[in-house]
């Protein structure tokens, strides 16, 4: 079984914004509200700035508190470790929503299930890639197989120093985030 | 190209249980359709959301009621200019299909121009309205005074027409307005322009890349950014000239955050730098260019003392910059940039980027501007006659001798307005918005007013559709056949635009729109063979014959997009794929022997440009990643990611000035133009002396229900542009705004 | 720092706030019936209890408590999105969920209610019910209404500290992720269960009876308030930042700041009065005025467990971890 993570290099997101709207697309995501986001830091006083960008998206957490709080089942991890929302079991008591400390989920507002990115499960069983990884055109979204020593994801997470967002609420997120700004050299 | 296949077949391997998708992971769209089962299609196109042209696949399935939907685009994995993938606006393309605001119904003005007033016609109708008032014109005038201003796909039909007619009156923004100036500094230089699909930079290769306001990461052009992106991955070191932190000075080792107009001052110090310390590739000097001594002796007075004091930057990072440049020429570049038409001296500071580049080596080199690709498609006109010549010269080119042919749509303008030396009674608008493509937009409102007749033909009620005599709706890239695409990137490849779904409405591809007047016009004979009324596969036959002329399977390019002209991938110099420079010397003109014949500067020179007046703030414009100037405003997908525009201001000057981050603001230019209400971005991401908002905003349509009054347009405060004397290209970067609170 | 968020989130999009009045009302009344569970128990459970008098009125809670409970859920529903999804909670039981946990205390504690609210019927109420089935169950359970109060008073605490456990397990909330919210919802549930006994009691001997435990939870509660303050200020960063909005002055968090001010009133001001009923003198039949007062009295602890709901709920939402620093 594979284990699904993603790599995000930040140095190399240009904040193009193809991602977000891939997603909405491929995923039929509801006007104003959204799967993925993408943000931009800007420290420092004129002239002397730095950049991060910075896209972000449901963690796949392996401690999920949205799968802990969901009284129904319908938030639930999948063998390949993707948090996945079984919508006809959702009852819409968005307590998931309060307890993702990464705000990404929402409430199809004509539905009334809740939602958040899946990895884009239904593609992943097709062999393609999330929508947002294969469109990103900074390349900077990789997705693949932790479990595999050889993809890149592995190769990318052995050879670099990586973090992951609000590491201190413990939810040890699938998401991980490689080089913070572009080298300077 | 290589990354995402790789990338892709991991996948496809490692994805248990599904479709494995065996050893080739780019398929067909056909083949794509039937591993997935046959319910969905998928249809290799053509992007238009901007004109890079990038390979689109559209997903098409059935809805409830059986009607075929477009549910998804993705790149063409194929196609050169994307890559298998597409920037924000090509994955909105759904959002202008199903724009419930497009243009359904070709429609006669029934009030004033400009009041909105408009009756819904049938074709049959709009076209002979058309026909009686453009020979109404072509009998009182002449020929000569229809003429056409177009932008995209749909020029190349009215062109045709008005050729067929006998008047050669056609300009296209991207000219004066924008890249024209350019690929004219580079041809006097190089004789060739720096790119025609796409600007022949390598990127991904190159060690030292230097932007002049190019912004790359805001100006997406996809598969240049693919490659920036690359670059910046991989550490090259990038120099962002601009006076803003753009995203691409966001990436930069280096940004330059330069005084507005003083671009050329920092570039002949850098030449005179190079010179001077030896930093230049003196062999390939040598071997393929003339005027080094002319050059050598012209930039010795622009010392890096001089240069610090002009551009406002430390003399330490002009020297690294240069240094960097030496040091790792000819893998380097300076990026030729996009849209220059900023301070009316734009072809002479063109130029200097291109000597720069010339003298470092850069051109067909790695990493540097790689060569033309070679793979010759010959010419096709599906056997129409020859056009018949115009009893008057078109006036499109003005004054200016190195006006290029694509025309200068304000001298178009001008000579409307004022009747000489002839008149030019009607007007084509194709694709292109010329209230918010054009300097003083109030000029074009002028010679509107003073036409007989104009007719638009666009997919939105854009400001400048809404002041036509006919509106003819055009239907969206989705929908039609244009074509076929000579694209020209590293290697000559062909493209195709093909309808994912039928014209929505009674839209109609404009091909056959050209082909319906020219026939009505009396030059069936230009028109498209066998096609009718009602017959939408006319343009097809036509891609099929071009395919067989050009030797290409046409019935594979349907299918896959995207055709390689084989063999024609020769990037870098070598002993045997030597350069060729169409210029009148057969080398790189550091001299330029043409601009010195028609006593131009014939080695560019520093001029001060006008600084802003006391309390004035310079107005700086560019582009968002998620929108194409005004065409995509209206676009849901695009719309809620960008409502309105923002004016940058610096920090220190908000402060003085009293303003708080995200406040309305007004505008207000040397001209007493006020502009709309507009959020200020209260930031140290810009100087002192200098405001930057994106352009396109602030429609005035009211049938653009997202977009109309969203923000400010920039365009209405250029009331004032300075005209380069060489190319006729319109400097907009000269006008100056005060700020207030709205 | 320039922050620049193109998609939703907190910052961009304050509908993320998710849980509004509908959620706080049953969290407020879910904790009022446990509350009531408890000490309408501990009524009929203490000696000395004369159960002949009070009779006619202690009856009324027991019978008031579902009710109560019910609108509660009526609110809790209507918070639900799919509405008719809901049979989904009782298709799992998910050990890990609080929520889950919920609403299977809430399924058995129903059967519960009924049968605590058909044992406490007075004898001349359970002849007049039409159906004689309800008529004989009431009957039956009559005898057992002693057990059925003990048992009452474990569910009741079971109902009344769900929700804080609810809400303390949601490590996104930092305001609410902590251990003493639980405790506070309880205890506050129990003061405003004794404040509605007080209200509804006949007697004076049973009004000053609830005044006197209420003392004791309302001082609890107090305690327990400052106690998570303290606990959050005393915290990192997010947890001071999560208290932030109830002592800032401006506009944007007034309503925050307002609840704690109407704490700060309504609950000192509920333990003097009540400690001026307990102590005072009083004749055989109380006066208009000191019921007033008893009254006015349960009516702020009601309000001070009202505006704590609220306040917590609407505050816990603005708490989180912020990852632009």
């Amino acid at each position: 079984m594979p284990r699904y993570v993603m790599v995000i290099d930040q140095s190399r997101c240009i904040g193009c914004m193809s991602c977000v709207v891939a997603c909405k697309r491929e995923n039929d995501v509801p006007p104003e509200q959204y799967r993925t986001r993408v943000v931009e830091m800007v420290r420092g006083e004129f002239p002397r700035l730095r950049t991060e960008m910075r896209s972000e998206l449901c963690n796949h957490c392996d401690d999920p508190p949205c799968v802990h709080i969901c009284p129904t089942g319908a938030s639930h991890q999948e063998k390949d470790g993707t948090v996945q929302i079984d919508r006809r079991k959702c009852v819409g008591c968005k307590a998931c929503i309060t307890a993702c400390p990464y705000d990404v989920r929402y409430i199809n507002e004509e539905h009334g299930y809740a939602d958040k990115c899946s990895f884009c499960q239904h593609r992943l069983k097709e062999g393609k890639e999330p929508a947002c990884v294969a469109t990103c055109v900074g390349r900077s979204r990789i997705f693949g197989d932790l479990d595999d020593p050889n993809s890149e994801v592995s190769q990318l997470l052995r050879e670099n120093s990586w973090r992951v967002l609000k590491p201190e609420v413990g939810t040890k997120p699938h998401v991980y985030y490689i080089n913070q700004f572009p080298r300077k050299s | 190209m290589a990354f995402s296949r790789r990338n892709f077949l991991k996948l496809a391997a490692m994805s248990a249980g599904s479709t494995l998708i065996a050893d080739t992971p780019f398929l067909s769209t056909r083949a794509r359709a039937e591993a997935e089962g046959g319910n969905v299609r998928y249809v290799a196109t053509s992007c238009e959301m901007c004109f890079w042209k990038c390979g689109v696949i559209a997903k098409v399935q059935k809805n409830k009621k059986g009607e075929d939907v477009v549910v998804k685009l993705e790149g063409n994995p194929f196609h050169p200019q994307s890559n298998g993938k597409l920037c924000a606006r090509g994955q909105a393309g759904i959002g202008q299909l199903y724009d419930e605001d497009r243009l359904k119904k070709p429609m006669i003005r029934t009030g004033e121009r400009g009041d909105g007033q408009y009756k819904e016609v049938s074709w049959e109708e709009a076209l002979d309205y058309t026909v009686e008032k453009l020979k109404a014109v072509v009998d009182k005038y002449g020929p000569h005074a229809v003429a056409m201003m177009s932008h995209g796909s749909p020029g190349d039909y009215f062109t045709n027409l008005l050729m067929a007619m006998g008047s050669g009156n056609i300009a296209f923004p991207s000219f004066a307005q924008c890249k024209g100036i350019r690929d004219v500094a580079w041809e006097l230089t190089f004789g060739h322009k720096p790119g025609s699909s796409c600007e022949r930079v390598d990127l991904k290769n190159s060690k030292v890349i230097v932007l002049f306001g190019t912004h790359l990461g805001e100006n997406m052009h996809n598969s240049q950014n693919q490659e920036f992106a690359e670059a910046v991955g991989r550490g090259a070191k990038i120099i962002c000239v601009d006076p803003r932190y753009s995203t691409a000075a966001a990436k930069a080792s280096l940004w330059l955050p330069i005084k507005p107009g003083t671009d050329m001052a920092l570039l002949l110090t850098w030449i005179n730098l190079i010179i001077s310390n030896g930093w230049y590739d003196k062999e390939y000097v040598e071997q393929y260019t003339v005027g080094f001594e002319e050059l050598k002796e012209a930039v010795k007075g622009y010392t890096v003392e001089w240069c610090a004091k002009e551009t406002e930057l430390h003399e330490a990072d002009i020297i690294e910059a240069a240094k960097d440049l030496g040091r790792y020429a000819p893998n380097v570049m300076i990026h030729p940039g996009r849209h220059v038409a900023w301070y009316g001296d734009d072809t002479q500071r063109s130029r200097a980027m291109a000597i720069i580049n010339a003298i470092l080596g850069s051109w067909g080199r790695e990493g540097g501007i790689w060569l033309p690709p070679k793979g010759k498609l010959a010419g096709f006109n599906d056997g129409i006659p020859e056009y018949p010549i115009p009893d008057e010269d078109p006036i499109i080119k003005g004054n200016y001798p190195f006006a290029g042919g694509e025309g200068l749509t304000q001298v178009v303008r001008d000579v409307t307005i004022t009747g000489k030396p002839y008149p030019i009674k009607a007007w084509f608008v194709c694709g292109t918005n010329l209230m918010k493509s054009l300097p003083a937009p109030e000029l074009t409102r002028k010679a509107i007013d003073s036409l007989d007749f104009i007719v638009a033909v666009d997919l939105l009620p854009t400001d400048t559709v809404m002041m036509a005599d006919v509106i003819l709706p055009e239907c969206t890239y989705l929908e039609r056949h244009d074509g076929l695409f000579k694209i020209e990137t590293r290697e000559t490849g062909v493209a195709i635009r093909q309808p994912a779904i039928e014209p929505m409405g009674e839209s109609k591809p404009a091909w056959w729109i050209g082909s319906e007047l020219c026939k009505r016009m009396g030059h069936p004979e230009y028109a498209v063979k066998d096609s009718s009324m009602d017959d939408l596969q006319a343009w097809e036959k036509r891609m099929r014959r071009q395919a067989k002329a050009w030797g290409i399977d046409f019935d594979k390019l349907a299918d896959e997009g995207y055709i390689t002209i084989p063999d024609s991938e020769a990037p870098y110099i070598t002993p045997e794929n030597q350069p060729v420079f169409k210029t009148p010397s057969k080398k790189i003109e550091l001299f330029s022997s043409e601009l010195d014949e028609k006593h131009f500067d014939p080695i560019p020179k520093y001029e001060k440009v006008e600084p802003p007046p006391e309390g004035m703030y310079r107005l700086v414009y560019g582009r968002s990643p998620v929108h194409t100037f005004s065409r995509t405003i209206n676009d849901q997908w695009l719309w809620e990611l960008q409502k309105e525009n923002q004016v940058w201001l610096n920090t220190k000057e908000a402060a003085r000035l009293g303003l708080k981050d995200n406040q309305y603001v007004v505008l207000e230019n040397q001209d007493k133009v006020v502009s709309n209400k507009v959020l200020v971005k209260v930031t140290e991401r810009i100087r002192q002396d200098c405001v930057y908002m994106v352009h396109g905003f602030g429609q005035n349509s009211k049938r653009l229900t997202r977009a109309y009054n969203k923000g400010a347009d920039d365009q209405q405060l250029i009331t004032r542009y300075k005209v380069d004397p060489i190319t006729g290209g319109t400097g907009m970067r000269v006008n100056f705004v005060t700020i207030k609170e709205a | 720092m320039e922050l620049h968020i193109v998609g939703t989130n907190a910052i961009t999009y304050p509908a993320m706030h998710v849980w509004d009045w509908r959620v706080a009302s049953y969290l407020f009344l879910g904790g009022l019936s446990g509350g009531l569970m408890i000490m309408s128990a501990v009524n009929y459970i203490r000696p000395k209890n004369g159960q002949n008098a009070d009779t006619l009125n202690a009856w009324k809670i027991p019978v008031l408590i579902p009710i109560l409970l019910t609108i509660g859920l009526i609110f809790l529903n209507l918070d639900l999105e799919r509405k008719l999804h809901a049979f989904w909670f009782y298709l799992t039981f998910k050990p890990v969920s609080p929520m889950s946990w919920g609403a299977w205390i809430v399924l058995i504690i129903y059967p519960l209610l009924i049968a605590y609210a058909l044992a406490a019927l007075p004898d001349n109420i359970t002849r007049t019910i039409k159906y004689p089935t309800i008529r004989n169950w009431a009957d039956a359970l009559k005898p057992h209404l002693l057990k059925l109060a003990k048992v009452n008073i474990i569910a009741g605490v079971l109902l009344a500290i769900y929700t804080g456990i609810l809400l303390s397990s949601l490590v996104a909330r930092p305001l609410w992720n902590s251990p003493i919210l639980p405790v506070l919802f309880l205890t506050s549930g129990m003061s405003t269960g004794a404040a509605l006994m007080i209200i509804l009691a006949k007697t004076k001997e049973m009004k000053l009876f609830f005044t006197k435990i209420d003392i004791w939870l309302i001082m609890a509660e107090l305690l327990i308030l400052v106690l998570m303050f303290y606990g959050h200020y005393v915290g990192d960063a997010v947890h001071q930042q999560a208290i932030a909005p109830f002592f800032s002055t401006s506009h944007e968090f007034f309503p925050y700041f307002l609840s704690i001010v109407v704490l700060g009133i309504c609950l000192p001001l509920a333990v003097v009065l009540k400690f001026l009923e307990v102590t005072g003198e009083h004749t055989e039949e109380l006066t208009t005025s000191s019921l007033l007062m008893m009254n006015f009295s349960a009516l702020l602890v009601l309000v001070g467990g009202a505006v704590i709901r609220f306040a917590l709920v609407y505050a816990g939402q603005l708490s989180g971890y912020s990852s632009y620093l």
